[in-house]
């Protein structure tokens, strides 16, 4: 029976994130719409940063992840956006599926959005900052990648909650963004350490904090789901 | 008519707040009398150091208001009970008015000891966010309305943003670091810290008691209204 029910999960989970990756594949206009926007906040960043290399290597770890904050807030909010239309999301929490299948398909479509973002904003703000990141892709791209996946899992039961609430596109990034400080904290001096701006700092170090904070942020919210959305 | 509604019954008037409130009104004579009298002059930071008796207590009642928000807040999740999330609002509203003394008397503190008004130091950091993660639940619960998805989006803000701390303070400490620690105090000194802490105890579950009986009076009244409008109807 357990096997049954956590083969059921991993099914439902697959079925719904297929199908908001279908969706998204046909319009493209969540990631069109970040994509855009990681640009436009790059050359905000690099108009309001610009200067000499050392400079512009200091501010990086600072622009990049407030750059993530920014993309992740928006794609976060996009989240239930599309199953108020029709009131799919009532359908949705009515469906004889694991609840947690569903916020477990929606964390993983947030982090591929806010990741992918990222993916093309990252080498995007090394051009116009002058920045070589090339020796630091690897290591980089894991730290960015575990904020991702830590906004996602913040983000997104907050996102559910929100769509009943006043004003959801101010609260969503007002309660998000200081829930998210630790990751904002330890990637920021990931990247410095990662960079060689802050010395002896060790980025695998805030690598590891990270991970925690997923870790314990994705089973609170996991555990919490069932209850959030119990009417 | 009353025992259609969910809520219960009006509580009945009590002198019990009169003779506290009055005992906290003596009390807080009593702690600038032993604040800026009894204590002793510290050696090295002088008149200043006296802010930190009313500081120190405010931050631990600020950090109790919070956690047992926070605790409320998970009841209020698990088993839906309106009372449970009344109660979780008036410990973040109690815990938010110390979180402004500390706020207020920390930096007044800082200024002198350190030359500037603020550091990015593990404990006013920590504060700090703790501090914007309760207002950010005062403005939604003020503000977002009283409907269960407003008071469950709260409940999950609280829930989440209280453990969110821990993280906060050993990111920062990992950082930087160097508030004042195993302060010394001498005897005169603990008294009037511990004066000063069973005054504010007083104060805070006065406070406590206040706003939730307002907050249970607040939910009993619009029952009422909501059951008139339904009569009328």
């Amino acid at each position: 029976m357990s096997a049954l029910n956590e083969r059921s999960l991993w099914r439902a989970t697959w079925v719904i994130f297929d199908k908001d990756l279908r969706v998204e594949l046909r319009s493209k206009e969540t990631f069109a719409t970040l994509g855009l926007f990681g640009a436009v906040l790059s050359f905000v960043f690099a108009f309001g940063f610009i200067g000499d290399p050392a400079v512009n290597l200091q501010v990086a770890p600072g622009v990049l992840w407030a750059g993530l904050l920014f993309v992740g807030a928006l794609g976060v909010g996009r989240t239930f956006a599309r199953e108020q239309d029709n009131n799919a999301f009532t359908a949705l929490a009515l469906s004889p599926i694991p609840r947690t299948a569903i916020l477990a398909a929606k964390v993983l479509m947030n982090f591929i959005l806010t990741a992918g973002t990222m993916a093309l904003m990252t080498p995007l703000l090394a051009l116009l900052l002058h920045l070589d990141l090339t020796p630091f892709a690897l290591p980089l791209a894991s730290l960015i990648g575990l904020g991702a996946l830590g906004f996602a899992l913040i983000g997104t039961p907050l996102a559910v909650l929100a769509v009943g609430a006043r004003f959801p596109e101010v609260l969503l990034p007002m309660v998000t963004f200081p829930l998210v400080s630790p990751v904002l904290i330890c990637g920021v001096r990931g990247c410095a350490a990662l960079f060689g701006t802050a010395v002896d700092d060790d980025y695998w170090a805030w690598a590891q904090m990270i991970l925690a904070f997923d870790l314990i942020a994705g089973l609170g919210g996991f555990f919490l789901f069932e209850w959030m959305v119990s009417e | 008519m009353s025992s259609d509604l969910t809520v219960g019954d009006p509580p009945k008037p009590s002198k019990a707040p009169l003779f506290w409130m009055t005992l906290a009104a003596l009390g807080m004579f009593l702690a600038h009398w032993l604040v800026f009298i009894y204590a002793p002059m510290e050696g090295t930071m002088r008149a200043v150091q006296r802010i930190f008796y009313f500081h120190l207590p405010s931050a631990w009642l600020c950090y109790l208001g919070f956690i047992m928000c926070a605790g409320s807040s998970l009841l209020y999740l698990l088993k839906q009970k309106s009372k449970h999330d009344a109660f979780a609002l008036a410990c973040a509203e109690v815990g938010l008015a110390f979180g402004v003394i500390v706020l207020t008397t920390g930096p007044l503190w800082a200024r002198a000891a350190w030359g500037v008004w603020w550091k990015w130091e593990p404990r006013l950091t920590t504060m700090a966010i703790l501090f914007l993660i309760f207002a950010c639940y005062w403005v939604i619960r003020s503000f977002g309305g009283d409907s269960p998805p407003v008071r469950k989006f709260g409940a999950v803000l609280a829930v989440f943003g209280a453990p969110n701390i821990v993280f906060v303070h050993i990111a920062v400490t990992r950082w930087r670091g160097d508030h004042p620690n195993n302060i010394q105090l001498e005897p005169e000194m603990r008294v009037v810290l511990y004066s000063c802490l069973l005054i504010f105890i007083i104060i805070y579950a006065l406070a406590l008691r206040l706003r939730y009986r307002v907050h249970m009076e607040e939910r009993t009244a619009s029952a009422l209204a909501r059951e008139l409008s339904r009569l009328g109807g």
